[in-house]
């Protein structure tokens, strides 16, 4: 195991030897991986398979068991008051503070960032508009649809322009044209110098926005790097089948066909 | 199809039980409290066996009322166990109603309060067999229909409660309605109890039973009265009361079950556009410094504002702490005749149970809580956020309770010392109710649910919050209010100490509690959101 590098040169997130385990299952088993600065970087594996416990102990939301995380050099689990303004977070599954509008709940992140309203008024209405979500803006987000949810929360990571976002399924539940919002706008982040770390389900999503990829299987890391260099000259699917593992019995429904 | 549902309730309870050590600790507790009420159920029958007709006839009905009003209010009061069977969940399946109700019914009478309630009115009413055996097996009849319609009530009450909570504006109305209600009833109880309770069972009592008596809530209970006066017809015609009753709750759950099955829970287009009240808000508010004003903690303080005005978990906390006191001055002092300068003690309670009541604070958040944790170390600003938009409401309302209440006795001379110490007491709880928040979190009902809610799985985190609060409160309340029972009991000038004992005191443990409660939060940032979602 190797120490992070200096913060000039280190990496935007660096993991290592991260583990958390529960009761006898190992749901983070020592994983080591370095998400280079300016990279779109797509985190698959099957489900249980460790993907949302990694994300929680590197955004600070579940303590680990072991092992550390440096967010641009700055030990996040050490020094999370200086390691945590140069994350964004968006959670899967997790909800917000429902009873304040969209608009209020940017303001409200950014105010928990440290913002003062004149940063934060500009850039909430810029938000909401490339998000949207100008007519929802007043509206509580607990009459939000799943999809609004996600976005005005993804609003709320980016209010504080991170230098390293971690999306957790950011395209869940989301309409195709708020998607292809949300994908100019992290695109537009990473090609000014952000890093996006994205978890999904969903390989052509991963292969087509992605710059690398890491395959979590069982608590570990099965593969990580370019996404050229994991696929291996494949599908990206294929793949991930390839090495998560698929011995499962293939079994004809034929009962399930109309006579 | 009965033996499905009842299987499944059966197969969920053994996992759940072999997934959570901790219900089967509660399960074995509940069986062994349940076997120590077999003597006394034993006993109470040998009792009813040999008493007069009007006695045992007003033992029962009274008996079977307060039962009722409990099958009622408990399940109410205290979701959050056994949801296996909530309809909502077989609604995928594409069951009618008509298939699945038998099931349903069946499957809830097997739980240990109903097999219990079963045991404990089959032993009673066997104690009508002293009148004869037709008489006694009327009774046994009158015992089972009688638990059924306990079981009715509790799903019928419980599914209603669940869709008052359910719609914002309907919960509003619930809430009103339900405030209303107990001012109602606390007045009926002082107008009932000024009296004293002796002079209440002396002149009431018998007409209260009575009545109750005649009511289906117990009819099938008091059929075996008539027949044994030797009017078999008004028997059967009070047994049959007990069966449309019984009948009447089983459709009204019949129909809750069939809404719950094509009625799934979704969110609302709210269109009511509302301008953005966080970004500047915070200037002006009072106990928050400068900087907290302008910073995070003045936006934490405007979202706790919208949830004491708006979310019903705060609203029924606010409730709760409001009416205790007012039902001692209301209920308790005139029914067991005190003497009226008890009333002093009202402000203190009222400010220790809000101050105790913030005891799991943190843990109302438990569904974004993750938003505070990721913007950075915010303990501090998070919880003097919070803290002042309960020290807004809750300071001024505990002064001006002291105030009334010292004019009330006419003792105006304590005003500052009754003043001071309900500050402390305020100041002390809070303090403690901060530090136990981050300390010893426990799960609560998300935003939307039941507020009265206990989450699964919470029992014993909740009882070791609860006691670790308590504790700490009662080594701190001395120090603020003996000064002041001093002042009233021994020497008025004792109201000095208590004045600026109870402030100082107050001031202290509330910056103290919120220094060590906002280092704390940050240390605990990693385990909280595990600790209360």
């Amino acid at each position: 195991m190797t120490e992070p590098a200096a913060n000039d040169v280190a990496p935007a997130m660096a993991l290592r030897g991260l583990t958390k385990i529960y009761g006898t299952l190992r749901a983070a088993d020592a994983i080591d991986l370095d998400i280079p600065v300016g990279s779109f970087y797509g985190v698959v594996g099957p489900n249980g398979a460790g993907k949302t416990t990694t994300l929680s102990m590197a955004t600070g939301l579940l303590r680990p068991d072991a092992g550390t995380v440096h967010i641009c050099g700055i030990d996040l689990w050490a020094k999370p008051d200086a390691a945590k303004p140069l994350l964004g977070v968006l959670p899967d599954g997790l909800r917000t503070f429902d009873r304040l509008t969209g608009g209020e709940l940017i303001s409200y992140a950014g105010r928990l960032r440290g913002l003062t309203p004149d940063v934060i008024v500009p850039r909430r209405d810029d938000l909401v508009a490339a998000l949207d979500l100008d007519s929802a803006q007043g509206t509580l987000v607990m009459d939000y649809s799943a999809g609004m949810a996600k976005k005005i929360a993804l609003a709320c990571a980016l209010v504080h322009a991170p230098r390293v976002l971690v999306l957790d399924e950011p395209f869940e539940a989301v309409d195709p044209v708020s998607a292809t919002a949300i994908r100019r706008i992290l695109i537009d982040f990473v090609a000014g110098g952000g890093t996006v770390v994205m978890s999904s389900h969903v390989m052509a999503l991963v292969e087509r926005l992605c710059t690398h990829v890491a395959v979590v299987g069982a608590g570990r890391i099965l593969a990580a790097g370019e996404i050229d260099d994991v696929r291996a000259g494949s599908e990206l699917e294929q793949r991930f089948v390839e090495l998560v593992g698929n011995d499962r019995e293939h079994r004809d429904l034929t009962w399930l066909r109309p006579l | 199809m009965v033996a499905a549902v009842v299987g499944l309730r059966l197969r969920s309870t053994r996992h759940l039980l072999a997934r959570e050590w901790w219900r089967m600790l509660v399960l074995v507790a509940g069986f062994i409290w349940l076997l120590t009420l077999v003597p006394g159920v034993l006993w109470a029958r040998s009792s009813l066996y040999g008493a007069q007709i009007d006695t045992r006839t007003a033992a029962l009905a009274s008996l079977g009322a307060a039962c009722a009003i409990g099958w009622a209010l408990v399940p109410v009061l205290v979701a959050g166990g056994d949801d296996t069977l909530d309809p909502r969940r077989f609604a995928a399946f594409g069951v009618n109603v008509k298939r699945i109700m038998p099931g349903l019914v069946v499957a809830s009478l097997i739980s240990l309060p109903a097999i219990f309630f079963a045991f404990m009115w089959l032993t009673l009413c066997s104690s009508w067999f002293a009148e004869g055996p037709a008489i006694g097996a009327l009774a046994l009849l009158g015992a089972v229909v009688q638990t059924v319609s306990y079981v009715a009530l509790a799903k019928v009450c419980s599914s209603w409660a669940a869709r008052v909570f359910a719609n914002r504006r309907a919960r509003a109305f619930g809430f009103a309605a339900s405030i209303l209600g107990l001012i109602g009833f606390a007045f009926l109880a002082w107008s009932a109890l000024h009296r004293g309770l002796e002079a209440l069972f002396e002149t009431d009592f018998d007409t209260l039973i009575n009545s109750v008596a005649r009511t289906p809530l117990v009819s099938a209970l008091t059929a075996p009265e008539a027949a044994a006066n030797g009017d078999w017809a008004l028997a059967w015609l009070r047994l049959g009361l007990g069966v449309t009753w019984t009948v009447l709750l089983l459709v009204a759950w019949r129909g809750t079950i069939a809404e719950a099955l094509v009625t799934p829970v979704y969110r609302s287009a709210g269109l009511r556009s509302r301008p953005d009240a966080v970004v500047t808000a915070g200037r002006g508010v009072p106990f928050l410094s400068a900087k907290d004003r302008v910073g995070p903690a003045g936006a934490v303080f405007a979202r706790i504002g919208r949830a004491w005005r708006g979310d019903p978990r705060y609203i029924s906390g606010l409730t709760a702490v409001i009416l205790l006191p007012a039902l001692f001055v209301a209920v308790v002092i005139p029914a067991f005749d005190l003497d009226p300068r008890w009333a002093l003690a009202a402000p203190f309670v009222l400010a220790t149970s809000i101050g105790w009541g913030r005891h799991n604070d943190v843990a109302y958040d438990s569904s974004a809580l993750w938003m505070d944790i990721v913007a950075g170390t915010r303990g501090g600003a998070v919880m003097r956020g919070r803290f002042a938009g309960v020290v807004v409401w809750a300071l001024p309302l505990v002064v001006v309770a002291a105030l009334v209440v010292t004019g009330w006795t006419g003792h105006w001379e304590l005003a500052p010392a009754m003043v001071g110490t309900a500050v402390g007491a305020l100041g002390a709880s809070l303090g403690v109710g901060a530090i136990t928040s981050v300390l010893l979190p426990y799960r609560t009902p998300a935003p939307g649910e039941n507020p009265f809610g206990a989450e699964v799985g919470s029992v014993g985190a909740g009882l070791v919050g609860q006691l670790a609060s308590s504790a700490a409160t009662l080594v701190l309340l001395p120090l603020v209010i003996v000064p002041c029972i001093l002042a009233v009991i021994v020497d008025v000038r004792w109201g000095i100490v208590a004045t600026i004992g109870g402030i100082g005191i107050g001031v202290a443990a509330y910056v103290y509690g919120l220094v060590v409660a906002g280092r704390l939060y940050d240390a605990r940032a990693g385990k909280l959101l595990a600790a209360v979602r």
